[in-house]
């Protein structure tokens, strides 16, 4: 069995842009939400930065994979428009504006709801695992705490994450407002 | 007898050596598993078919186990001040190339993408045991380890993304490899390695193609039958043009952006048959590009070169140039 040196499968073109962007984003996003996960939800100040580089390096991979998902099967008219934007930064017909649009608004919610679950994740999975109460007494006086605490938590989570959301949103909407002038 | 003994003696030295090189503390340890693996690898490359299959596996399996072995063993390496561990890297290097390699090209590109991904995985599992070697315990990692493996997981998790972007833009470009020739000088997103290609390929390539079939349509036919096709030509052109690049283009999305049409113009002595591949996808100019070829269509005096019987009279002679050339802008108008 000869050795062969394979061939490495390398691109041709690098889209360094898109990775930076993708980066300035993730830098703009994660200080501002974890600022109002700060004040919001009385977290202390790691534990909010913690909360903000999780929820959105995690929602970040989900919306790549499903870009990676979904661009095979776009139509080959959107496909052309996708393509000719990243090699040449503009699309082929002006139908396009509405329907980024339309798609921004979709990310903009989608996203939200991603970081609302994530954030209820993160939370359970770093609660200290309970240890078995002893006493039954103050077993049912806690647990009625913890659910009240619970029920509050939950209201403001969605909220928080709204506003957190909405806020880097405008940032990074600003930023790319600035790019075009 | 001396002579005895000195053999023995030599013979002692060099198992002392080897004993040495191979020293194996115990039996149950990661240089276990390498020779285990070096072994493997010897036995795969004897035997063959599924026997053959199977050993390698095994290999493979070995050689992840002592490196992850190894490599987590005591106070592992550190990447560049991260929570990734070096030992992690090459585990996840071999896992990946294990799992999404091939027998040709032994790296393939998900090689590239999920080692990341995997080798964050890999740095994060020892965080679930306490204890080093054989005595180990499962534990759930503290609150703040935890926040440290979700971070280190999902960043490397955010790489593999880039690095498959890379290839689904490399895959674009194999679909469209016309866009090679373009320039991106406009694009906020890419970097190109390579200078552009000066002609789109593809489009020559159909022109090159399209050449001998009008040749044989139009070589030794009556020149006044010879312009009525001319006069046709657009349509006939416009079938060909289409037969010739759905064959030609096949296996390439670009196919449906390429048009073939013909321009004619009239000479002293003939007609100027100029057929244009026309580019209509994407492209950084706006009004796209166009591939042209020239050709001279002329009356020529009949069964003088051919020994055709019927070829008599006036018939038509065309004369292609060898290549083609490209031109900016939107084609000229069609008469």
């Amino acid at each position: 069995m000869p050795i062969e040196i394979p061939a490495l499968p390398l691109p041709s073109v690098y889209p360094l842009g898109v990775i930076l962007f993708d980066f300035l984003f993730l830098l703009v996003a994660i200080p501002i939400e974890a600022y109002i996960l700060n004040t919001r939800l009385r977290f202390d100040k790691k534990t909010s930065i913690f909360y903000a580089i999780s929820i959105n390096l995690i929602s970040s991979v989900v919306g790549w994979v499903a870009f990676f998902i979904a661009e095979p099967l776009l139509p080959k008219d959107l496909r052309t428009e996708l393509i000719s934007y990243a090699f040449f930064n503009k699309f082929q017909s002006n139908t396009v504006p509405p329907l980024l649009i339309f798609t921004a608004l979709i990310i903009f919610f989608g996203t939200f709801i991603l970081k609302f679950f994530i954030l209820k994740g993160l939370l359970v999975l770093l609660s200290e695992p309970e240890k078995a109460p002893k006493d039954p007494e103050n077993f049912k006086q806690r647990n009625t705490i913890r659910a009240s605490r619970a029920k509050l938590q939950n209201t403001s989570v969605v909220t928080t994450t709204l506003i957190a959301n909405s806020l880097s949103y405008s940032a990074i909407a600003i930023i790319l407002l600035l790019r075009v002038r | 007898m001396q002579v005895f003994t000195d053999i023995f003696k030599f013979g002692s030295d060099i198992t002392a050596r080897i004993k040495n090189i191979v020293n194996i503390p115990k039996a149950f340890s990661w240089q276990t598993f390498i020779y285990l693996s070096v072994f493997s690898g010897l036995m795969s490359y004897l035997a063959s078919g599924f026997v053959k299959d199977l050993i390698s596996l095994c290999g493979w399996l070995f050689l992840i186990a002592g490196t992850a072995w190894y490599t987590t063993d005591g106070n592992p390496l550190k990447f560049f001040g991260t929570d990734m561990t070096v030992g992690a890297l090459i585990t996840g290097a071999l896992v990946s190339i294990f799992a999404f390699g091939h027998e040709s090209t032994i790296l393939t590109s998900r090689t590239f993408v999920l080692w990341p991904t995997i080798a964050g995985l890999i740095s994060a599992v020892p965080e679930f045991f306490s204890g080093t070697g054989t005595d180990v315990s499962a534990q759930i990692p503290k609150p703040e380890a935890r926040q440290r493996m979700i971070i280190l997981v999902a960043s490397c998790m955010v790489l593999s993304c880039w690095l498959q972007f890379f290839f689904v833009m490399d895959n674009w470009l194999n679909e469209y490899p016309s866009l090679k020739s373009d320039s991106f000088k406009n694009s906020t997103f890419v970097l190109r390695t390579q200078p552009p290609e000066t002609v789109p390929e593809n489009g020559a390539l159909v022109l090159n193609k399209i050449q001998p079939l009008l040749e044989e349509q139009l070589t030794e036919r009556n020149w006044s039958e010879a312009e009525k096709w001319l006069k046709n030509a657009s349509s006939q052109v416009g079938k060909l043009g289409r037969e010739v690049v759905d064959k030609q283009l096949q296996k390439f999305d670009e196919k449906s952006f390429w048009k073939i049409e013909p321009r004619i113009t009239n000479t002293k002595s003939g007609y100027k048959l100029d057929i244009l591949s026309i580019w209509t996808g994407p492209s950084s100019n706006p009004k796209k590009y166009y591939l042209k070829k020239s050709c001279t269509v002329e009356p020529f005096a009949g069964g003088v070169r051919t020994n055709k019987p019927d070829a008599k009279g006036t018939v038509a002679e065309i004369i292609c140039e060898g290549g083609s050339s490209l031109f900016g802008g939107s084609p000229p108008p069609q008469q």
